[in-house]
């Protein structure tokens, strides 16, 4: 709505200082952001290319308005009025959204590695936890992931990573 | 069994008539002059029967066991609990006995005090439900909860007494002599949605948790606004002017009423968890700490003219999270245990009383009075309900659908607290009050019934969206947190204090204050890690059990062989490790229990051995067809 796009335009004007771009610092400037475990995830989600709908891979520097209120339709609520294939699409957007958050090199798979880094990023708020634990929580959940996805494997397979339809299936 | 009780309690009664004075004057020395048997010596009695000695406890064991027996006769015949909600047969059962009783004696059975059922019935269910509420999802529906019970029973109250009003104006009916304040009060007593028949009901249903959450928490929250109108027009009704002060009085009562009802509930809720911090020396009465504390919740908002219900279900959803972390294991399972058995005989013992009550010389039908109250019932919850929803659906994120809206109205039924309520008025007040009996036992027998039976045909017809049990995952449960603080942080970027940014600043202030104070050993939790610790446990005890220690690697070893690399996992040993999570992942302890009350999981014993004998059926084939073994194999560590 209208009201709505007025709000993010005050707020962008705030985080910018009255420019017309936002850089990665200025979101140093929210307070709250601080104490998010995967802060620096969200950040970089902003100025990920691939959520922006630009053709290239890579990070932005900066964004403008339209970019950071590209970013922000992701979270549209669903509309009543919408046919199947609509919401359909519409939910594979948001579920695209996130699936970029996870996936950190922009391979299009979401590795052990990655998945791990996600783990130990939620749990990076709790100092009692080692390490170890949070490697065995991502592998077991990557575990969950494979059988949900794959199946039975055979002896020779290997397991890539999560692709998108898996994520999806998932 | 009772009619034969009673008759030979008339007999004890004469026999020890006579017995007493001598026991008396034995007592007090002098000689025995007993009225009746004057002069008769009374030999020493070989066999007594004293029944009023232990007449009452006698009589309440007898209804506890009575009730037990019934709802086991129910469960033999399988089908019967999935057609005919339990809550149906009872009421049936204690028709029956009731006929029974007015016919051997000639006189109403006895009626259920109403006091019998607000302070000892009442309490255990509303605690039962309170304690394994799901709070996450009634926080996150709070206002549409709250918009439902307060305004939505208001507009039912008023539409259903002045509907009612204009109905007894008509002459032709005969009831010309109700008054409009009396129709407001019959009103208010009959649209408060009943929490103990909706949980009757629903629990066997399976609807989606959000739309049981709704449906639920109006019944309860409702009690608040119910007790303020039935209170307000009862004292309407007794005085001769009411002045514009004494609307707004009611005004503020009902926050009173509602918001110190909380407020007791909370406090205790919270003496109680800090209670709890020190009885790691007295295991074995730390369940009665819960009891107590949530029962003592209920009666002192009773005391106050307060929201008894809303105080108790209050403190049951904080001591929930605080007293399980401090309590050990065993005490968990028997408060889990003894609260669904207190409940369970509870709801059982109230559905048969309603049926028993129902007989008797205290009715008087109009077919005009008790017809329109139905139509009017069910007319203004159905309007209620379509009307609110389109209002809160403005504020929601996810609007509600027609489907849920037809389930919500559809899902309001009445029971025993309308039922109790109505007994409770004076009858001086109302002469016609034998009238309203009637008329309420209609309306619930209606909802319980014909509602209660033909809502899960009509679920399965509309295709409403089910409660899906699945097991609790690791990889869930880290996709929600994730979504959690994306959303949080989202909502940080945008400035908008929405519901995550609230219900994170609730989790920092708990975490910085209330746990330190609360918890006796206090880590800081993470859903995530305790998950995942108990399925490292229970696999751990799985494991030395089945004796297959050596042959399986636990993921822990297995992060080790993986240091630094970053080659995905090998096929055999994410076999392995699937092998190990698909089979654990049933026997976790549900710390959000789902809501069905009267099935607790599954007893792992049993469980546990048909999964042993699996196990080593599997080991066997396992142990004939590998040729490698993984490099390393270090003993399970919990």
């Amino acid at each position: 709505t209208s009201e709505q796009i007025e709000h993010l335009h005050r707020r962008f004007k705030q985080l910018s200082q009255d420019q017309l771009t936002i850089r990665k610092e200025n979101f140093d400037s929210i307070p709250d952001l601080e104490f998010n475990p995967i802060r620096g995830k969200i950040v970089h989600a902003f100025f990920d290319k691939r959520n922006l709908r630009q053709e290239s891979d890579g990070l932005a520097d900066e964004i403008n308005f339209e970019d950071f209120l590209t970013i922000m339709s992701y979270f549209r609520p669903i509309e009543m009025n919408m046919d199947e294939e609509q919401l359909d699409r519409f939910r594979k957007e948001k579920l695209k959204f996130l699936f970029h958050m996870y996936d950190s090199d922009h391979d299009g798979k979401i590795t052990l590695q990655e998945y791990r880094n996600v783990v130990e990023e939620l749990l990076s708020g709790n100092p009692h936890l080692e390490k170890e634990s949070a490697r065995s929580i991502a592998d077991g959940a990557m575990m969950e992931a494979a059988s949900i996805c794959v199946g039975q494997m055979g002896p020779d397979q290997v397991y890539e990573g999560i692709t998108f339809e898996d994520f999806l299936k998932v | 069994v009772l009619a034969a009780l009673a008759a030979g309690a008339a007999e004890a009664r004469a026999t020890s008539e006579g017995q007493l004075p001598g026991a008396a004057a034995m007592g007090t020395g002098t000689p025995p002059s007993p009225s009746g048997t004057a002069f008769e010596e009374t030999r020493l009695h070989v066999f007594t029967l004293d029944y009023p000695h232990v007449q009452i406890p006698f009589e309440i064991t007898l209804w506890i066991l009575l009730a037990s027996l019934a709802k086991i006769g129910f469960h033999l015949y399988h089908k019967l609990p999935s057609i005919v909600p339990e809550s149906c047969l009872l009421i049936l059962v204690g028709l029956l006995l009731g006929g029974i009783i007015f016919g051997a004696e000639e006189k109403s059975p006895p009626v259920m005090n109403s006091d019998v059922f607000f302070l000892y019935l009442l309490p255990p269910i509303v605690l039962d439900a309170g304690y394994f509420m799901p709070t996450r999802l009634f926080f996150e529906n709070f206002g549409t909860i709250f918009w439902y019970a307060v305004v939505g029973t208001l507009w039912n109250a008023i539409g259903i007494g002045i509907s009612l009003y204009g109905i007894c104006q008509i002459s032709a009916f005969g009831l010309t002599d109700i008054t409009l304040l009396q129709n407001l009060l019959f009103g208010s007593l009959i649209s408060a949605v009943d929490p103990v028949a909706v949980l009757a009901v629903f629990e066997n249903i399976h609807v989606n948790e959000q739309l049981y959450i709704l449906v639920f928490g109006e019944s309860l929250l409702n009690d608040a606004i119910t007790v303020v109108l039935y209170n307000l027009f009862k004292s309407f009704c007794q005085m001769r002017t009411i002045k514009v002060i004494d609307i707004f009085a009611g005004i503020a009562n009902f926050f009173i009423v509602g918001i110190g009802g909380v407020l007791i509930g909370i406090l205790l809720g919270f003496v109680a968890a800090f209670t709890t911090r020190f009885t790691h020396k007295i295991r074995v009465i730390e369940p009665l700490f819960v009891f107590l504390y949530s029962y003592l919740s209920y009666i002192t908002a009773e005391m106050f003219h307060l929201s008894g219900i809303m105080a108790i279900t209050a403190c049951a959803m904080t001591m929930n999270k605080y007293v399980e972390e401090n309590v050990s294991q065993k005490s968990y399972t028997t408060i889990k245990y003894f609260m669904k058995m207190l409940s369970s005989v509870s709801e059982t013992l109230i559905f048969i009383f309603m049926g028993v009550s129902t007989v008797g010389k205290n009715h008087e039908w109009n077919w005009a009075f008790v017809s329109f109250t139905l139509l009017f019932c069910l007319i203004w919850r159905a309007l209620g309900v379509f009307v609110l929803t389109q209002i809160i659906n403005v504020f929601r994120t996810i609007p509600l659908t027609f489907k849920d809206q037809f389930i919500i109205a559809y899902g309001g039924l009445r029971g025993a607290i309308c039922f109790s309520l109505v007994f409770l008025l004076p009858p001086a007040v109302f002469p016609r009050k034998k009238l309203f009996i009637t008329a309420v036992i209609v309306v619930i027998f209606f909802t319980v019934f014909i509602q209660g039976i033909t809502i899960r045909p009509l679920v399965e017809f509309l295709d409403v969206k089910r409660s899906n049990k699945k097991q609790p995952a690791v990889s869930e449960e880290i996709y929600n947190r994730f979504f959690d603080h994306v959303k949080t942080g989202i909502e940080d970027v945008c400035g908008h204090w929405g519901h995550n940014f609230w219900r994170d600043k609730f989790k920092k202030f708990d975490n910085k204050y209330l746990r330190r104070l609360l918890i006796r050993e206090n880590q800081p939790k993470s859903s995530i890690v305790s998950l995942y610790k108990k399925l490292e446990i229970k696999h751990a005890i799985e494991m030395a059990e089945s004796g297959m220690i050596s042959k399986v690697p636990s993921s822990v070893s297995l992060s080790d062989y993986h240091e630094g690399k970053i080659k995905p996992l090998s096929p055999t040993e994410m076999e392995n490790m699937r092998e190990i999570l698909t089979k654990n992942l049933y026997q976790i302890r549900h710390r959000t229990m789902s809501y069905n009350r009267h099935s607790l999981a599954a007893d792992a014993g049993e469980k546990q051995a048909k999964e042993i004998l699996i196990r080593r059926r599997h080991s066997l084939r396992e142990s004939l067809r590998k040729t490698n073994s993984l490099s390393r194999e270090r003993p399970v560590l919990a």
